[in-house]
């Protein structure tokens, strides 16, 4: 049993996956925010397999553990603490920002004054980005989740190729427990997306999740930068398909197509990219 | 006039026996080196290729310290694609830190010869004491430069952990062995 928690494909894809799934249903009828906590417990004890469960050295790896779990405790409490949709909308980008700068800001002061203006200019945008094209699909779950499984699947996967199968393994954990989510409302659910009041901050877990873990992977490690634009386009490409069938399994597997495509276009280039820079490993 | 000098003399000679001549590490004749438990099968290797520090010692005062600084950057196993996923939040998270250092605080004499240094290691800015067993030293003028230099060997363990140093337990090794191979000029 040791050994299969040592393993990194159970640790970041199996144990999360079971994990969401099986607690999204048994919470789906107790509240609306199930998938929010299912993702919290699925996180949770996945970062604690892949990264002990310890938070010193606070490494900026570790920033981001406690950030994303934050954000979820968040998001599930917001519908309660900040009724107001505006209150929320101006809340979202604020607390990102403050999360970038937490995690990054004491390497970004490093850097040269070009670099730097291009992190925070290149940074923000991102968040700025995800964060409006995710609140235009927060009433829809199956593009909600299926928008969030993707970018975290290309996220982690394009991290992994980059050096850092830390970071990879963190968005492939969330990435599972959102495609765990996914499959139990395909199954069985019933509609239980962020909805409108918490639209804005129903949506920090996975802009904050992939915005943190993306920007750390290229400046941590070396992805690309320009790996984060397909990437950040695809909760547009989900909110472009045409489909609204009234089979769950239809409109999750046709809203998740365009997602999953960049991603796995993205993470194949990166690792095309690396693989040609050296020898196997 | 004789009388003076000699009491000077009297006065400045222990004080020079109490301090240690300072030397400043030869970077391309310094090696930190380290192997390391390959999923139970094999040793990896590899070292540093950029380190620098200083030490001060006097043989005959017993007095002996020396602080290192490595560049976490310039880690080296003959494997780009490993150093690079070395230097990466996995292993050395050389961006956020990119200096390894060790500051020896103790030196422990067996009567005539050092025979371990006790110091401050700091990995990702975790700093834990750990004692590298000196193995030998040479000391005297170099041939060519004419200068005082001294050589030590020093090898010692740690276990990565300690430094948070967390991802690919157990299947790679816990334990790190340590060799330090470092020549020094005397300023």
């Amino acid at each position: 049993m040791e050994q299969l928690l040592d393993r990194p494909e159970f640790q970041s894809a199996v144990i999360p996956f079971f994990l969401a799934m099986l607690l999204y249903s048994g919470l789906k009828k107790i509240t609306a925010s199930a998938w929010i906590w299912a993702l919290f417990a699925a996180f949770l004890v996945s970062a604690s397999l892949i990264n002990g469960f310890t938070v010193t050295p606070l490494t900026g790896t570790r920033k981001i553990i406690l950030l994303v779990l934050a954000s979820l405790i968040l998001a599930g409490l917001a519908p309660y603490l900040i009724q107001q949709v505006k209150m929320q909308r101006a809340a979202a980008p604020i607390l990102t920002l403050l999360a970038l700068l937490w995690v990054f800001g004491k390497v970004v002061a490093r850097m040269e004054i070009t670099a730097i203006v291009l992190f925070l200019a290149g940074g923000v945008g991102l968040v700025l980005w995800l964060l409006w094209t995710f609140d235009r699909i927060a009433h829809d779950d199956s593009r909600f989740h299926g928008a969030g499984f993707s970018l975290l699947l290309g996220t982690g996967l394009s991290a992994t190729a980059a050096a850092s199968a830390l970071l990879g393994q963190l968005a492939l954990s969330l990435a599972a427990a959102s495609g765990g989510v996914l499959l139990a409302w395909v199954l069985r659910g019933k509609a239980t997306g962020p909805g409108r009041v918490s639209a804005s901050i129903g949506t920090l877990p996975y802009v904050l999740s992939a915005a943190l873990i993306g920007l750390a992977a290229v400046i941590f490690a070396r992805l690309p930068w320009y790996a984060l634009i397909p990437l950040a386009a695809i909760p547009l490409a989900t909110s472009l398909v045409p489909v609204k069938s009234d089979a769950r399994f239809f409109n999750a597997l046709f809203n998740s197509l365009p997602g999953l495509i960049i991603a796995l276009a993205v993470s194949v280039w990166v690792w095309q990219a690396e693989s040609s820079n050296s020898s196997g490993y | 006039m004789k009388n003076a000098i000699l009491i000077a003399s009297l006065v400045i000679l222990p004080v020079n026996t109490l301090l240690a001549a300072s030397y400043t590490v030869d970077p391309g004749h310094t090696y930190v080196s380290f192997a390391i438990n390959h999923l139970g099968f094999s040793t990896m290797r590899g070292k540093f290729d950029k380190q620098s520090g200083s030490l001060e010692y006097d043989h005959a005062s017993k007095k002996a310290s020396v602080t290192i600084e490595i560049d976490a950057t310039s880690i080296d196993t003959g494997h780009d694609k490993r150093d690079q996923h070395l230097i990466s939040p996995d292993f050395l998270n050389a961006v956020e830190h990119p200096t390894i250092t060790f500051k020896s605080t103790a030196a422990d004499w067996n009567g005539v010869n050092l025979v371990s240094v006790t110091g401050n290691l700091t990995i990702l800015g975790v700093s834990k004491p750990v004692t590298l067993q000196v193995n030998s030293i040479k000391c005297g003028e170099h041939p060519f430069s004419k200068k005082q230099v001294c050589g030590f060997d020093a090898t010692g363990s740690i276990k990565r952990n300690d430094f948070g140093v967390n991802y690919g337990l157990p299947a790679i090794g816990e334990v790190l062995d340590l060799q330090i191979e470092l020549e020094a000029s005397m300023n």
